[in-house]
């Protein structure tokens, strides 16, 4: 080990090992190393990820490290590192820990002032979160401060806390790293939030399908507890059963309780009468997690970033078709042109930047011609989309947009409990028009009988989940219009995406490589080497390989 | 059995008339005949022939119930796929009888213990018992019902509403590909479509011949910016393309 390092550390988040972390970690340790074991940095593109801490302080970043590399990573340290990258827009509150400490060692987390942003009364916590104006980061945007003053106010003595880690919503994932990578963070800030209202008892209410984020919560919550920093409060970890309405307040009590998920009418709000008819506050995780930096840094520290109406910061998922996905903190106000160029990098391979999908099934696309639109609740309200948990999923020029209402329409569907009529029949119906769409027989009043279901839909729906099911499609009908049109009048799919309106054919382009052919899963294309190659329409599945295998762009989509 | 006969004997009684038939009309022959033999030998050929047709159709309709109940006697056998003989050769048995036939249910009683008898007990102990058996057995369902309040309904109920739950046996692996929006982008219908092909799992079904992996589309694994992804028992892989997808299922092996 070269002079000067002091820690070495490896993200093994579920991205991490996802991307063959734990290979890269064995050979740290058998090159020699002491290596830390943390979370994940937002930098999922370039896992496996390795950072070197040297004595100064200085930060050196080993992206993309195999196994064969870590031998030179530590015994040659300095050779290949790569200067940190510039923290350009990012502003990190809720990450500030994340691919630093070690989740599973509390020790880590005190070091970094945890646990110690108690020295107030209820009273003043609530006031100092009420001016932060911090809003529930869950979709909603309702105000934390108010939802806590709501809680204190209430009866009685017995009082619950729900954390609600029940992401659902397809292409967000922050609070499965927050979850996995600063367990204790989440920890603190329902602590805080049982403090204020008064609750002894608390629940953490997390995805099945994110083992790790289990696993490194249920940890610290022994390790808290058995050093005495949870106080009186009991805090107990529910696995979610896979149903994506339960991220809906009301029927995630349904389901602590042991029925089935289905939304109850509001009021009375679960503040009032929530989890075995007591006085319930529910906080998404990120909400959770923003509420001891406010605490230990003063709510104006909070409130001076962002926008009037947003204050502080927002995480978001990057996905999609981006060259840096993965998770990143901005303050709100920030662009979305921001986000995509400047800390995505860009669209992948070049292509054209289409739209972004915000706020996942509950939310809209944007087109790129408002991609000046900054983030915050009203702004993205006002175009139709929604801020959501913070599903950011890039679309390129090679999407189709009545594919992504389709695929949005199918979701809501699927996951829809079935109490309300509009919602379990209204989106069935929406469904099977988008599908006839997208195989090219649309009636010719399909658009207008869409816009008449996804209006009785919203507005015949209890919860969030049938009010919003609409959007995807209104926010594609009301940007991308024209597509909808092309594919109900000219049987034409734009994006060339819809297998069913799409062929393909080779190009004089051909070289006659056999790439195609040998691509081809189902032998559509015959092997003839030299020689121009044929697609074979009757066996051809609509797969795109062969177009992505060709070397000379030589197949083209009819 | 009984209708299966007499479509048969309807049938074969069928065939025997319009042989005969036939063989009376080939053997005579047309000649000059006086008129009015002429005119008793014409309506005796048109009356046959509205008694073949009549025949005929009687025929049709008796084959064809001949055939449909004749298929219940038969033992149904499944069209096999291709590759799929190697891979039964490997795993001989009936193919759906995965269930052991005696479950032991220690496990429900210990669990029950543990977790406790309440309804608000019902989803954790269903899904103990799903990662013990690795779904959920009637039987171990019956002994939750008669161990704790919760009553058969209530347990229909929550088995069915969460995506989570599965009532009929599974594979060994269980292969969950991600269906989330960053997946769906980049290309997850074609490694879905290209791991049925590669299991040769038929159209319907979700599991393969020799029950090593069933396939599962997942609403979003979580693991956004390394779309498209799936998750092989508890081991994700990333940035698959189809070729990679199969590769990927080595990892069980």
């Amino acid at each position: 080990m070269r002079r000067g390092a002091v820690e070495i550390r490896i993200g093994l988040g579920s991205c991490g090992v996802a991307s063959g972390g734990e290979a890269v970690r064995d050979a740290l340790v058998r090159a020699g190393a002491t290596v830390k074991t943390v979370g994940c940095n937002g930098m999922c593109y370039r896992e496996p990820l390795v950072e070197v801490v040297e004595a100064d302080g200085r930060v050196a970043t080993y992206a993309n490290v195999t196994p064969e590399m870590a031998r030179g990573i530590v015994r040659r340290h300095g050779w290949q590192a790569e200067p940190p990258a510039p923290p350009k827009h990012q502003h990190r509150i809720v990450l500030e820990n994340c691919g630093i400490v070690d989740p599973l060692n509390i020790d880590d987390y005190l070091a970094r002032d945890g646990y110690r942003a108690l020295t107030m009364s209820p009273d003043e916590v609530i006031a100092t979160i009420s001016e932060s104006g911090l809003r529930g980061r869950g979709g909603a945007g309702f105000p934390t401060g108010r939802k806590w003053a709501l809680g204190r106010a209430q009866a009685g003595d017995v009082k619950y806390v729900i954390c609600n880690g029940d992401e659902g919503d397809p292409g967000a994932f922050m609070d499965r790293l927050v979850l996995e990578s600063d367990p204790h963070r989440v920890l603190e800030g329902l602590a805080i939030a049982a403090y204020a209202i008064g609750a002894a008892e608390g629940y953490l209410y997390i995805r099945a399908e994110y083992p790790l984020a289990v696993h490194h919560i249920r940890a610290a919550i022994r390790e808290a507890a058995g050093r005495g920093l949870l106080g009186r409060l009991h805090l107990e970890v529910r696995e979610g059963a896979g149903a994506f309405v339960c991220g809906e307040e009301t029927a995630l009590i349904q389901s602590l309780e042991g029925k089935r998920g289905m939304p109850k009418l509001r009021p009375p709000y679960p503040v009032e009468r929530g989890f075995r008819g007591r006085p319930t506050v529910i906080n998404n995780v990120e909400t959770l997690a923003c509420v001891p930096w406010i605490i230990r840094h003063g709510a104006g520290a909070f409130a001076a970033l962002g926008t009037k109406s947003s204050r502080g910061t927002k995480v978001f998922a990057l996905a999609g078709k981006i060259n840096r996905g993965g998770l990143i903190e901005v303050p709100m106000g920030i662009t979305i042109r921001e986000v995509v160029e400047d800390i995505g990098g860009g669209i992948k391979n070049g292509r054209a930047f289409k739209a972004v999908q915000l706020g996942g099934p509950s939310g809209g696309c944007i087109p790129a011609r408002l991609s000046d639109t900054p983030i915050d609740y009203d702004a993205l309200a006002q175009t139709g989309a929604i801020m959501g948990s913070g599903g950011l999923v890039v679309l390129d020029d090679r999407d189709c947009m009545v594919d992504i209402a389709r695929f949005f329409l199918k979701f809501t569907q699927a996951e829809s409990c079935g109490k309300c009529t509009f919602c379990r029949i209204g989106t069935k119906r929406m469904l099977e028009i988008l599908e006839r769409l997208c195989e090219g027989k649309g009636r010719p009043d399909d658009l207008e009988k869409l816009e008449t279901l996804a209006d009785y839909v919203g507005r015949g729906s209890l919860c969030g989940l049938g009010q919003t099911a609409p959007n995807p499609v209104l926010t594609t009908l009301r940007y991308f219009r024209e597509e909808y049109e092309a594919h109900l009048r000219e049987r034409r799919c734009p994006a060339g995406r819809c297998p069913a309106l799409i062929r393909y054919r080779v190009t004089d382009n051909c070289i006659g490589c056999t790439l195609c052919a040998q691509a081809c899963p189902v032998g559509a294309i015959a092997y003839r080497p030299y020689e121009k190659h044929e697609v074979d329409d009757q066996l051809c599945t609509r797969c795109d390989m062969c177009r992505q295998a060709c070397q000379d762009d030589a197949i083209e989509v009819l | 059995m009984m209708k299966t006969l007499i479509a048969g004997a309807l049938v074969a009684l069928c065939v025997a008339i319009l042989v005969v038939d036939y063989a009376m009309a080939t053997r005579q022959p047309f000649a000059a005949r006086p008129a009015a033999e002429q005119k008793r030998v014409t309506a005796a050929r048109l009356a046959r022939k509205s008694r073949d047709n009549a025949v005929a159709w009687v025929l049709i309709a008796a084959a064809a119930t001949f055939l449909t109940f004749a298929k219940g006697l038969v033992k149904p056998e499944k069209p096999s796929a291709p590759g799929e003989q190697d891979r039964q050769a490997k795993a001989p048995g009936p193919l759906r009888s995965a269930t052991p036939p005696e479950l032991d249910l220690s496990f429900v009683d210990q669990v029950v213990a543990k977790i406790g008898r309440g309804k608000e007990a019902g989803i954790p102990l269903l899904q103990a018992i799903q990662k013990h058996y690795r779904y959920l057995p009637d039987e171990a369902l019956r002994r939750v019902c008669e161990l704790t309040e919760i009553t058969p309904a209530e347990i229909a109920g929550t088995s069915s509403f969460y995506g989570q739950f599965r009532r009929s046996p599974v594979g060994e692996h269980i292969v969950r590909v991600c269906h989330g929006t960053a997946c769906h982008v980049s290309g997850a219908r074609q490694i879905t479509e290209e791991l049925r092909r590669y299991l040769a799992i038929p159209d319907g079904e979700d599991t393969d011949a020799a029950r090593m992996f069933t396939l599962d589309e997942v609403a979003c694994l979580g693991c956004c910016s390394l779309a498209p992804v799936l998750m092989v028992d508890g081991h994700t892989a990333g940035k698959l393309t189809p070729a990679t997808a199969c590769d990927s299922l080595k990892v069980t092996a």
